[in-house]
């Protein structure tokens, strides 16, 4: 018993060590029908190396997860999460996003990016994800990608070799989790703000 | 835990732990330079050039239908003089078409938005998509201006080549930035594998050698009760190894600890019944003489005429020689047990201890018969093969006319009228030589066995109690034993066990 007071005391620490570390941003938060819209920036997510690689014409990712917690907690209430494929077109001028099954055509990289990563009035969970919890104090965590490689492209381009190889696999599986990580990541909250009544 | 226990499983996980701990040392080095080798800064080069390679391709291709565009313009300027001239205009679009394999189609509009004249490639029949645009051009023919869109298309394989070999070329550097991390991941990968190896051969050898340290603990925790004196224990040897050999020596010790206590108790219990019989003999057979003479000179002195106290005289000098004769013959006995000598061994065959038995039988049957003899059948038979032992001929004999002649008086007191059996034989067995006795008389009850070899304990109303003490003492001192169960004719049955010299 001793133990797991222990244990969930180090949670809580750490969790609230992560939390107050973590910066805190202007994220402009206006309640919609009793669900949350929050606007923010996360363009300096584009530093010069990102702009040289999204100008590379090659297929490249930008996603940003937006999600709410209590505060002193790392339970998510709810989470929203929204992906750019952006390509340079190298045939005709101009970039190609594609978000979901819609593509969308802008002439700059700057276009682009208030399109992807200046968020504006994004719900963020559904009504009962905020029900019965009035008053209580919450944050947005927003993190912003460039180029993860998802699950699933990362699992066909590192494959473990064929045979009964024990370490293989496991080692395969760490090394993915390590090398599909984004290559740029931009983390933030928002201030802690009350559920309204 | 024992502390050899302790000792055995440190030896255990030190042997493991050296050699799966150089194992991974080893690989440590194996592994980087395998991974140093398999991702390295010019394969690295290579792919992203590759990328280059692709892109370049393309952007060639889109100069090219730039070209082929400015082509169009050019030759429809240099070819048609106005507006109105369509079937020049129509024969010089069909041989562009057919000259420029990127252009699609090609539409040409009057400065008024009427198309005049176009030509479009059949669709494709294949399944290869093709990414196509349409660039846009105008021309100066005459005093008017055309609107020339010529549509040009690539393969979208181009495209999704570039793409493909730019993840490749992607994850690859990651790999590549990631080099000593990734290397690190497979030792440390390898390096918990192979701890849990360890503890898992920890835990076999654990419990392996717990089999074999417990067994050696149970020795040690019997020889200490051993070295307390408790000649009692027995340890279990089921398997087949070393240490049950080690077990099976052990036991053998133990129980040869015990019958030597045994016997040596016995024989010091003897000794000092030796020593008691040889006090009692002295003290009663020295009064004995004066006692008989002077009851003889009482009876002898008498003078007087009073023929009755003459008759009390002689009657009482009767009894009194007659008790004093029997004292007379219990110190003799108590006398020849006091000086039984030790046994002097020497090698002899137990057979000739069976027919020396067998030559005094008659006068046994005689003198139980008190003169006739005693109607008891006597069966004697020995081994046809020699049973070589140590003994002393005399000394066990004399042992052994003591048990032969209670069976004969068992049998007899039991079966008077006839029908009484006795058998004596011997025979070999093992690592032993047995000379067994039995009969069919009433036997001794259990309760009676452990006490029957004790001096004096005797249920006959003539007996000294000296005759097993004395066989026993006998066998003991042959390094034998002798042991007493129910015979299966009912009545008792004596075994005497005597150590063989040789294997027969």
């Amino acid at each position: 018993m001793k133990y797991w007071i222990s244990a969930l005391i180090s949670v809580v620490a750490t969790v609230a060590y992560a939390q107050a570390h973590l910066p805190a941003r202007d994220i402009r938060v206006e309640w919609d029908r009793g669900s949350p819209k929050v606007s923010f920036s996360a363009k300096d997510l584009a530093d010069e190396s990102v702009r040289q690689e999204l100008s590379s014409g090659l297929r490249k990712r930008l996603q940003v997860t937006v999600s709410a917690h209590f505060k002193g907690s790392n339970r998510r209430m709810a989470v929203r999460q929204f992906t750019c494929d952006v390509t340079r077109d190298l045939w005709e001028d101009g970039y190609v996003v594609r978000i979901g099954t819609g593509s969308l055509r802008f002439k700059t990289l700057d276009q682009t990016l208030d399109h992807c990563l200046s968020v504006k009035g994004l719900f963020v969970g559904e009504p009962q994800s905020y029900a019965s919890k009035e008053g209580r104090e919450i944050y947005f965590y927003v993190r912003a990608e460039f180029n993860p490689i998802s699950k699933k492209q990362c699992q066909e381009l590192i494959r473990p070799t064929a045979g009964d190889d024990p370490v293989g696999p496991i080692t395969i599986s760490i090394v993915r989790r390590r090398i599909c990580q984004p290559e740029r990541t931009l983390e933030f909250r928002s201030d802690f703000l009350k559920v309204p009544e | 835990m024992s502390r050899f226990e302790r000792k055995i499983l440190f030896a255990i996980g030190l042997s493991v732990f050296l050699a799966l701990g150089g194992s991974i040392f080893l690989a440590q080095g194996a592994l980087r330079e395998v991974y140093q080798v398999g991702v390295n800064e010019r394969f690295g080069a290579e792919l992203v050039h590759g990328v280059e390679a692709r892109r370049a391709q393309l952007m060639a291709l889109r100069s090219s239908t730039e070209l082929a565009a400015d082509a169009v313009v050019w030759s429809v300027e240099a070819t048609v003089r106005s507006e109105r001239d369509t079937r020049t205009l129509g024969s010089l679009l069909e041989t562009l078409l057919e000259r420029y394999e990127l252009i699609q189609a090609i539409r040409v509009t009057d400065s008024r938005g009427r198309e005049i004249a176009g030509v479009a490639r059949p669709a494709a029949t294949a399944g290869q998509p093709m990414r196509s645009t349409v660039r846009e051009r105008e021309a100066t023919v005459g005093n008017g201006t055309l609107r020339i869109a010529v549509e040009v298309a690539v393969p979208e394989m181009y495209f999704a080549r570039l793409q493909q070999a730019g993840e490749v070329a992607d994850v690859y550097s990651r790999l590549q930035r990631q080099s000593a991390s990734v290397s690190d991941i497979y030792v440390w990968v390898f390096g918990v594998l192979v701890f849990i190896v360890i503890v898992v051969a920890f835990l076999i050898g654990a419990i392996l050698s717990r089999r074999v340290t417990r067994r050696v603990t149970a020795l040690a925790d019997a020889s200490r009760k051993v070295g307390a004196g408790d000649f009692t224990v027995t340890l279990p040897t089921s398997a087949r190894d070393e240490i049950t050999e080690l077990t099976q020596a052990f036991n053998a010790m133990v129980r040869d600890l015990r019958e030597s206590r045994t016997r040596i108790e016995y024989l010091q219990r003897i000794s000092a019944w030796q020593d008691f019989a040889r006090r009692l003999a002295h003290e009663i057979k020295n009064p004995l003489t004066p006692i008989q003479l002077a009851a003889q000179e009482l009876a002898e002195t008498y003078s007087g005429d009073d023929e009755s106290y003459r008759r009390k005289l002689e009657h009482a000098r009767a009894i009194i020689e007659e008790e004093v004769a029997t004292l007379r013959r219990l110190v003799g006995e108590f006398s020849a047990f006091a000086k039984l000598p030790s046994a002097d061994l020497s090698s002899a065959d137990l057979c000739e201890l069976i027919q020396a038995i067998e030559d005094s039988i008659p006068a046994m049957l005689e003198d139980v018969g008190h003169g006739t003899v005693a109607p008891v059948e006597v069966r004697v038979s020995c081994a046809t093969r020699p049973i070589p032992v140590r003994m002393d001929l005399m000394m066990l004999k004399r042992g052994l006319d003591n048990i032969v002649r209670n069976a004969i008086e068992a049998a007899y007191s039991a079966k008077p009228s006839g029908g009484g059996r006795v058998l004596v034989r011997g025979y070999a067995t093992g690592d032993k030589g047995f000379v067994e006795v039995r009969d069919n008389g009433p036997g001794i009850p259990e309760e009676d066995w452990d006490r029957v070899f004790d001096p004096y304990y005797t249920t006959k109303t003539e007996g000294t109690g000296l005759g097993l003490a004395i066989v026993k003492k006998v066998v003991l001192e042959h390094r034998g034993e002798v042991r007493l169960d129910h015979a299966p004719e009912g009545g008792a049955r004596f075994r005497i066990e005597l150590p063989l010299t040789e294997s027969r």
